[in-house]
């Protein structure tokens, strides 16, 4: 293996990464803001994707316009379903928000399946498809316009926690949500922009990873991706989500150099299964340290 | 005591079923079935080789007037290629509903599930689609797309043969699509003395196949075979021309043969090579393709022909040529013995069917090349005995 | 006593059933008791411990296989002590993965049990020299003694036996003084501790009793589906579980065989509806869950706590959580 390639798949590696990060961002904002997991966030990924196709390829707009169609309808799909389901759940616990969410998963799939079929189609892209010679080492566009835009959604993101009004509130209910309504901050609210907020992360990245893997009402499976990268990194934590993202890419496209086949494909779900052993909180994460 | 008896009563009447239909033929008609994806990782697959492809076959034939008066009628249901469900699914519709025969059911663990019960009930499984050689030998199973094995003698006969290759690596779906292909390498290069120099296999639904490409590269076969999906066929394309690995000669097995790859991969098909096991469903001018365009176009327009409905298709038009042949007294030992009868039949897609004893439909395969985004083809029909 | 004589019915009807019922019916009733067996060691571990499990498939395939492989080498085993062996083995996988769990909580736990679920299945596909990974393996046919269950009916007797004492064990077990201890868990585990309950050791039972369950369960699928492969014990059969418990009521052994009763009848009703199915279901779930909060058995306590409530006033206990 020459260095050039192993170069080459570890760049790889951070691309994919990257989707994992975006797509642990998107489950972390939504369980930070109200401490429940949202099991349809791949499928509302998947579905904003395939808007974006069908502007793109049956009404002919360019790329740019499918990609703010993707970002609306992600949107939208998750304002309509939090306000309307989520917010009427009443005496909801945890365990009931995370069944309705597997409910919309489960029929955002089949829907999809039946607007669109099944089947797998190309998605343009917005980088070309030409390699770059960096030297002897070979390397795609793709992967690096996909690096390069997550990283500057991970930096607007970060902006937005730290310096806008919206950013601050969330971060307030994701401390301590009763002390934050005292403080006059409307929790409602919050959970509402949260949602928004992960789908339209999520939409991003389905739009930058749909011309790699392919557009497909299977692509919602990388919240599984997703979710392992979030709790690697320690659930709750950003820079970990997106630690967590980039190692678990990276991790495993190293696996199949140097691991046997019976092994490599269990390689994210036993680095997690260390990672919980050594350190419960994750990478990032903090120790919850509760007070009797 | 008085609710203790309503009870009960109440309890039999629930569970008195529908009464089942003896043998799934009545005077007006022939009930087909089978078990197959709608749902799960062969969903697409699934859904193209049972509604369009048995369906659009049965709606032709029923409006024709149906088989020697009878029309056809076929129930799927969705099992996810998850085999307990295949299990039930095909119980409920051999016991609940009655029919007559299975039909192009998917995916080698759903089928091979079902193989036990439906011989003891002695139900013909008609023409699965699946490749594994494992359905060989049962006396009501015929098999369908031309097996593995003989897939992978045509493919090794003809590049060791006249091409005279001698270095092979492979790319291959971590399940029992992939493996039962790798075997079969394995066996025939043996046969030539040959080994496999590197094989690699990929996940299914696998997002990045950057490694393993790059093992293989670093093999240096001269020809590599792919035995993916077209996904992952497609991203393996994709990542070759991205590393500018040039000097190896990409082929495609039978099931990945299709045009649904080539649209995913682009121009990094160009050049690629495979065992085509249809003819082109779009271009072919034989009688029976244009038929089979011609029933697309005007009962699913909107649907795009390919090669899984083509199959589900050529499963319909197989039995309905059994099914003919048996005649009026349709039952189903003479339909299995109208069906090992058949010799030298045209079908007006394949080249001339025989069947016999060994119950198996399909042996043939071509040899194809990628040119300008087509199949164009460049072996006649292969032989795989 | 409407309770027992309700019982009593339900016991006959349950004996009775497949001299009734058409044959696919009666193998569907096996299918649901496997199916709530699986929920009651779920429910144990996850509804009276709190440690969420998105992993059961796992142990369902260990268990599964162990019965397999155990009927396939040495067939002069009894079936009962098959089954047994079969829970035992899950047991003692469970307590491995269980006592390296007790540092985890919530979320990170039940992403644990997921990819302690993708291993096992992996691992399964990998040790194909022993499983036959890929290709499947076939089961044989159980025995008791000299006679082969090899009958619906018979397979329906021992499902039915073998649920009907694993109900009861579950059912003393929640009201004994472990049960106890485990509720205590659910409800605080600071406090638990700080009353005495040995919480360390009690989850650590939890992972064990409810692999045992699970393992058992495992066993009868393999007997009565016939054929196992990995492909069948994917994610979606581990959320599939989470479902029935958390449609049944968390906490609850007859909510646990409610929830299994109901998510495997209605996805083998919806089989027809091919690709709508998990569209139908989906919707299915949300209206459950937006109509009846806390489950079957909640909805089944507040329709209780309706009918018993006395007239002209409310009874101060009506305001408990469900």
């Amino acid at each position: 293996m020459t260095t050039a390639a192993l170069i080459h798949v570890v760049v790889s590696g951070l691309a994919t990464g990257s989707i994992y990060a975006l797509m642990a961002l998107s489950l972390v904002i939504v369980y930070n803001a109200t401490r429940t997991l949202n099991f349809a966030q791949g499928e509302m990924l998947m579905v904003s994707t395939f808007v974006a196709w069908t502007c793109q390829r049956a009404l002919g707009l360019p790329l740019v316009v499918a990609l703010l169609a993707a970002v609306l309808a992600g949107g939208l799909l998750a304002l309509v379903f939090e306000r309307l389901v989520i917010r009427r759940a009443i005496g909801a616990t945890h365990w009931d928000v995370l069944i309705l969410t597997l409910g919309l998963s489960l029929i955002l799939k089949a829907a999809a399946g039946i607007v669109w079929s099944h089947d797998e189609f190309p998605f343009p892209s917005f980088f070309s498809s030409r390699p770059i010679a960096l030297g002897p080492v070979r390397v795609a566009p793709a992967s690096l316009g996909i690096i390069g835009a997550s990283l500057v959604l991970m930096l607007a993101l970060a902006v937005l926690f730290r310096w806008t009004r919206l950013g601050r509130a969330m971060r307030a209910v994701a401390q301590n949500q009763r002390a934050a309504r005292l403080m006059g901050i409307s929790v409602e609210r919050v959970h509402a922009s949260a949602w928004v907020l992960a789908a339209v992360v999520g939409a991003i990245a389905g739009v930058l990873v749909a011309p790699v893997i392919f557009l497909s009402s299977k692509m919602g499976l990388v919240v599984i991706n997703g979710f392992t990268a979030a709790v690697v990194g320690g659930f709750g934590s950003m820079p970990g989500a997106v630690l967590g993202g980039m190692l678990l890419g990276v991790l495993e496209n190293l696996a199949p150099l140097y691991l046997p086949s019976g092994i490599r494909y269990s390689v994210p779900f036993l680095v997690l299964i260390a990672i919980l052993l050594v350190r419960p909180a994750g990478l990032l994460g903090r120790v919850e340290r509760r007070k009797v | 005591m008085r609710f203790v008896i309503r009870s009960l009563i109440a309890v039999v009447l629930l569970a008195a079923g529908p009464a089942a239909a003896q043998q799934g033929v009545s005077d007006t008609e022939i009930v087909l079935g089978g078990s197959n994806s709608f749902s799960g990782p062969l969903a697409f697959t699934g859904e193209q080789a049972t509604k369009f492809g048995v369906d659009l076959y049965v709606k032709v034939v029923n409006d024709a007037g149906g088989i020697n008066g009878r029309k056809v009628r076929t129930i799927f249901y969705d099992d996810g290629y998850r085999p307990q469900d295949s299990v039930a699914n095909t119980r409920k519709l051999v016991e609940q509903d009655g029919i007559f025969a299975v039909i192009a059911p998917q995916g080698t663990p759903p089928v091979v599930a079902t193989l036990d019960y439906l011989g003891q009930n002695k139900v013909p499984l008609l023409f699965p689609f699946q490749g594994s050689p494992i359905v060989r030998g049962h006396k009501y199973v015929f098999s369908g797309m031309t097996l593995y094995d003989r897939q992978s003698k045509m493919m090794i006969d003809y590049l060791v043969g006249p091409r005279k290759y001698k270095s092979f690596a492979a790319i291959y779906q971590d399940d029992e699509y992939g493996k039962a292909f790798l075997t079969s390498f394995e066996k025939d290069l043996a046969r030539h003395n040959l080994k496999l120099v590197a094989s690699e296999p990929i996940k299914r639904g696998a997002t990045d196949v950057s490694a393993q490409v790059a093992k293989l590269q670093a093999a240096k076969p001269q020809v590599t075979f792919l035995v993916l999906t077209p996904g992952a066929g497609a991203q393996t394309l994709k990542e070759r021309q991205k590393i500018g690995w040039n000097d190896t000669l990409m082929v495609s097995s039978g099931p990945l043969t299709d045009e649904r790859y080539l649209a995913l991969a682009g121009d990094a098909a160009e050049g690629v090579e495979g065992l085509s096991l249809w003819p082109d469903p779009l271009t072919s001018d034989l009688p029976g393709m244009k038929a089979y365009r011609e029933a697309m176009q005007k009962y699913f327009p909107k649907n795009e022909v390919n090669r899984y409905s083509l199959s589900g298709y050529f499963a319909a038009m197989l039995f309905a040529e059994g099914a003919k042949r048996a005649g009026r007294g349709l039952n189903r030992e003479n339909l299995i013995t109208s069906l090992e009868g058949i010799k030298d039949w045209q079908s007006g897609i394949l080249p001339a069917i025989t069947i016999g004893g060994d119950h198996e439909t399909q042996r043939q395969g071509f040899w194809v090349k990628v040119d300008k985004g087509r199949f164009q083809q460049l072996t006649e029909w292969l032989k795989s005995d | 006593m409407r309770v027992r004589v309700a019982v009593a019915v339900l016991a006959v009807a349950l004996l009775l059933w497949p001299w009734v019922a058409p044959r696919y019916f009666v193998f569907l009733a096996s299918l649901v008791f496997v199916n709530a067996v699986v929920a009651i060691g779920l429910n144990l571990l996850s509804g009276f411990t709190n440690q969420l499990s998105f992993g059961h498939a796992g142990f369902l395939a260990i268990g599964a296989y162990s019965a397999a492989l155990i009927t396939l080498h040495a067939p002069a085993v009894p079936v009962i002590v098959t089954l047994a062996l079969a829970g035992i083995v899950t047991a003692v996988v469970g307590l491995a993965f269980g006592v390296p769990c007790l540092r985890l909580s919530g979320l990170y736990l039940a992403m644990a049990t997921l990819a302690f679920g993708f291993v096992i299945v992996e691992a399964i596909l990998n040790l194909d020299a022993l499983t036959r990974g890929a290709d499947g393996l076939s089961v044989p046919v159980a025995r008791l003694g000299a006679w082969p269950l090899a009958s619906d009916t018979a397979r329906y007797y021992l499902a039915l036996v073998v649920t009907a004492v694993l109900v009861a064990g579950a059912v003393n077990l929640t009201r004994s003084r472990v049960g106890r201890a485990f509720l205590a868990i659910r409800e605080s585990e600071i406090a638990a501790q700080a009353s005495g309950v040995p919480v360390a050791l009690y989850k650590t039972l939890a992972f064990g009793v409810s692999a045992f369950y699970t393992g058992v369960a495992g066993g009868l699928f393999a007997f009565l589906v016939g054929f196992l492969s990995p492909d069948g014990f994917d994610v979606f059969l581990s959320v599939d579980f989470v479902v029935m418990i958390i449609l049944g009521g968390l906490g609850s052994v007859p909510g646990s065989i409610a929830g299994a009763a109901v998510v495997t009848v209605l996805n083998d009703g919806l089989a027809a509806f091919q690709n709508y199915r998990p569209l139908v279901f989906g919707a299915i779930l949300i209206a459950c869950m937006l109509f009846m909060p806390g489950g079957i058995t909640g909805a089944a306590r507040a329709l209780a706590r309706r009918l018993t409530a006395p007239p002209g006033g409310r009874s101060c206990a009506s305001s408990s959580a469900a």
